[in-house]
């Protein structure tokens, strides 16, 4: 008898394992679903920080409070924005994606073709939500008609627009007694270099420079003077690699130049020893980058104690001050059962007010990010800027001339944006130390990686066909 | 003729306590059987699909089928034997942490006072988290800051190398950050070789005035033979699996990816750049470069292996 009941334990034991392993294996539906008084249960994934991680509860709460005649729950999960990629093509090979997901520019035409995204755009129109209030040129990146993006459904909506902005030390400014940089008229290339050179110093007499006036970060910082030489790394169609065209190999020396020649950067080594970023946090760097997700850790005393403000990048032969911008947004899961409220869920995380409010720090004074909201962003953002509720830049335009395209400001997705992966451009920068520490001329550095890059681009493109 | 008709053998029917005995042996076996089957036969057969095909993650992989079109583009590709190479250039530290792991063991091989404590110290590295030391590492080998540039210039007068940065000097500082790593185990295996080997061995060799190095290299050295052969063995099998040790200490694969190994060139195909069908022809490639290099040496213990009985 006790055999027997051991043995039925036994075989229930394997049959239970055996369910939870073919419910792992996913029936093609989203881990959420329907309790038994109809109300959905909803689960969404994202990245962020503690503090942005704090605000999306928040706001889902009252995504959840404000729906709680539809709504059981909602399943949160949050990764870092290192892993959520490799989580998220997980979840899609598993076929259990959440309802709603982060979705990127470059990723919309794919997610869609392979059945992972669904429309949202039916669900707006039927909730009536509307997306007149958000910036166009971003929900564009949404937007995808089964063979070109940017025209048709939309796929997604912006989690945020992300601008990466020039910045400068007042400070040492100060210190050195140079008028600041106008955000209306950038410094011609010459000019910066010249200004630069002020800055770059020996201060405590070692016999080493100790004080410089820019530090240039080549996956983030290169782009800016290719693009305002009038290159790109890409054709039009992004299928060809151009890095070998004259104005291409011009922004690169110029670039280069900044270490190699003019030597108003740290060396390649120095920047081995405490990278540019850290310099710029300790004072040691005139010029450095600022995104928009940077701001409130620059505002804040402990992390960087300086005064600072936002500027330009300098111009090259376009006359144009040109940096990155970069966007995400959320997506709804086409396997989901709940695609409408998943959309409301969206919509919410996206356009809702009160959460712009949050992550823009208007009412919490710590700006994480631009508004998604025109109107908040032209209203209560700079209300709150100016009035001082929101510690923040007074050159708050830099963010929004770039975005918008504003006079001689240009902001552009990166080109991989555009293309099935990055390895082309990872290629590129794999090895471009060897030019600024002058193992090698540009000439010789473009001959070498620019057959390896096409051999990667057209990969890429190859996988997807 | 005289044929003998084989006699069908006779379906026994099982006893009861048979039965009982039968089926308990089963259950037993269940769980690591299924567990095998769901957690490494079903991944090996599906990465060996996905291998056939130009899955990318999100995509079909059984409308994307190559046939052995990864397996073929992977033997030109130059940054694959690029990064093998690198692998197995890491491996020389395998050797060198065999030489100090048994100098070092020989060494504590003794009743000394505080032996204890120093066993304990040097098997510190091998329990630490590995990011943890990695980390800790990436600041000794500190251009500006390091600890060991540092030395170097008190020492010299002159400036160490950019030990990550460089093409060359990052290859050194990965075998240097893995023999310290690896550097325990060594020695905790190799000292239990040691106590292993009986005494009487020695005391007839002295008898018969063998010198101190004859000692080593008749007894001693046979005699640790089976440990070397293990640590070999498990050395290898790791080497060529190296991979969390460059993503912490040189995130960016190096200069010209010097310091990237096959996994981590791998990892880098499969979640950096969506090409999960050639990541998995690679991670083949590279199990059975393993079992191969794993088959050779078990091949050749024989000649070089000795075991005291």
């Amino acid at each position: 008898m006790k055999l027997k009941k051991m043995l039925a334990l036994g075989m229930l034991t394997v049959m239970a394992v055996s369910a939870v392993l073919t419910g792992c294996g996913g029936g093609g539906s989203s881990s959420s679903g329907s309790s038994s008084d109809g109300k959905a249960t909803l689960s969404i994934f994202v990245y962020g920080n503690e503090q942005e991680q704090a605000i999306y509860t928040d706001m889902i709460n009252q995504f959840k409070e404000a729906h709680a005649d539809e709504v059981a729950d909602i399943e949160v999960q949050y990764s870092t924005k290192d892993d959520y990629g490799t989580t998220l093509t997980g979840m899609m090979t598993a076929k259990d994606l959440p309802d709603v997901y982060y979705i990127g520019p470059e990723t919309v035409s794919q997610y869609v073709d392979n059945g992972y995204a669904a429309s949202l755009t039916p669900y707006l129109e039927e909730l009536g939500l509307d997306t007149s209030d958000l910036m166009q040129d971003i929900l564009n990146f949404y937007r995808y008609d089964g063979t070109t993006t940017g025209q048709g459904d939309l796929y997604g909506l912006p989690h945020d627009a992300s601008v990466f902005a020039y910045a400068y030390n007042k400070d040492l400014f100060d210190k050195e007694g140079i008028p600041y940089p106008d955000p209306e008229n950038p410094y011609t290339y010459d000019e910066f270099v010249e200004v630069c050179k002020q800055f770059t110093k020996d201060t405590d007499s070692d016999g080493e420079i100790d004080q410089w006036g820019c530090g240039a970060a080549n996956a983030f910082m290169l782009y800016q003077y290719i693009w305002s030489n009038g290159a790109s790394f890409l054709s039009d169609d992004y299928k060809t690699v151009t890095i070998d065209t004259p104005e291409f190999k011009e922004g690169l020396q110029k670039y280069i130049d900044l270490t190699l020649t003019h030597k108003v950067t740290p060396t390649v080594e120095q920047d081995a020893s405490l990278g540019v970023y850290q310099r710029w946090l300790a004072g040691q760097e005139a010029f450095y980058a600022c995104g928009t997700w940077d701001v409130a850790a620059f505002m804040d005393d402990e992390t960087f104690p300086f005064e600072w403000d936002l500027c330009a990048y300098p111009t090259l032969s376009t006359g144009k001050t040109a940096t990155w911008c970069g966007t995400v947004g959320y997506a709804v899961s086409a396997l989901s059962d709940n695609q409408k409220l998943a959309t409301e869920l969206a919509y919410w995380m996206s356009a809702d007010t009160e959460g712009n409010k949050q992550l823009s720090g208007i009412t919490t004074g710590q700006s994480i990010q631009l508004p998604n909201l025109v109107s908040l962003a032209d209203g209560e953002f700079r209300d709150a800027i100016n009035d001082g509720s929101l510690p923040f830049p007074s050159n708050v335009d830099v963010f929004f001339n770039y975005l918008n395209g504003t006079g001689d400001y240009e902001g552009r997705m990166m080109e991989s944006t555009y293309t099935p992966n990055a390895e082309w451009a990872d290629i590129f920068f794999e090895g471009l130390d060897n030019v600024k520490n002058g193992s090698m001329t540009v000439d010789e550095y473009v001959a070498q990686v620019q057959p390896q890059m096409q051999d990667a681009l057209d990969n890429a493109w190859e996988s997807v066909e | 003729m005289g044929e003998t008709q084989l006699e069908k053998p006779v379906k026994k029917k099982m006893s009861k306590s048979a039965f009982r005995e039968h089926c308990w042996g089963l259950a037993f076996v269940a769980p690591p059987f299924i567990g095998f089957c769901i957690f490494m036969a079903f991944p090996i057969v599906f990465a060996f699909i996905a291998s056939l095909t130009k899955w990318n993650g999100m995509n079909n992989m059984f409308d994307n089928f190559v046939g052995l079109r990864n397996y073929i583009n992977l033997m030109t590709d130059a940054k694959f034997w690029k990064v093998l190479l690198n692998t197995v250039i890491y491996m020389l530290g395998i050797p060198l942490g065999m030489i100090l792991g048994i100098v070092i063991a020989m060494g504590m091989n003794r009743k000394i006072r505080g032996i204890k404590v120093l066993r304990t110290m040097y098997y510190i590295p091998v329990i630490s988290s590995l990011v943890a030391v990695a980390i800790l590492w990436m600041w000794v080998f500190n251009y500006d800051y390091g600890l060991l540039n540092s030395i170097i210039k008190t020492l010299t007068g002159q400036h160490g190398p950019n030990w990550l940065g460089d093409e060359f000097w990052v290859k050194v500082s990965m075998i240097i950050f893995m023999t310290w790593k690896g550097l325990g185990t060594s020695i905790i295996l190799y000292l239990s070789g040691l106590q292993s080997i009986p005494k009487d061995y020695y005391e007839a060799a002295k008898i018969d005035g063998a010198s101190g190095w004859n000692l080593f290299k008749n007894i001693t050295w046979p005699l640790v033979s089976p440990v070397t052969f293990y640590l070999l063995i498990t050395g290898m099998i790791g080497g060529f699996q190296v991979f969390v040790e460059v993503l912490v200490m040189v995130p960016s694969g190096g200069l010209n990816y010097s310091a990237a190994t096959v996994v981590f060139y791998l990892y880098d195909k499969a979640f950096s750049n969506n090409q999960m069908g050639y990541a998995s022809a690679m991670a083949f490639i590279l199990a059975i470069v393993i079992f191969i290099i794993t088959a050779i040496n078990f091949v050749g213990q024989d000649k070089w292996v000795k075991t005291i009985d």
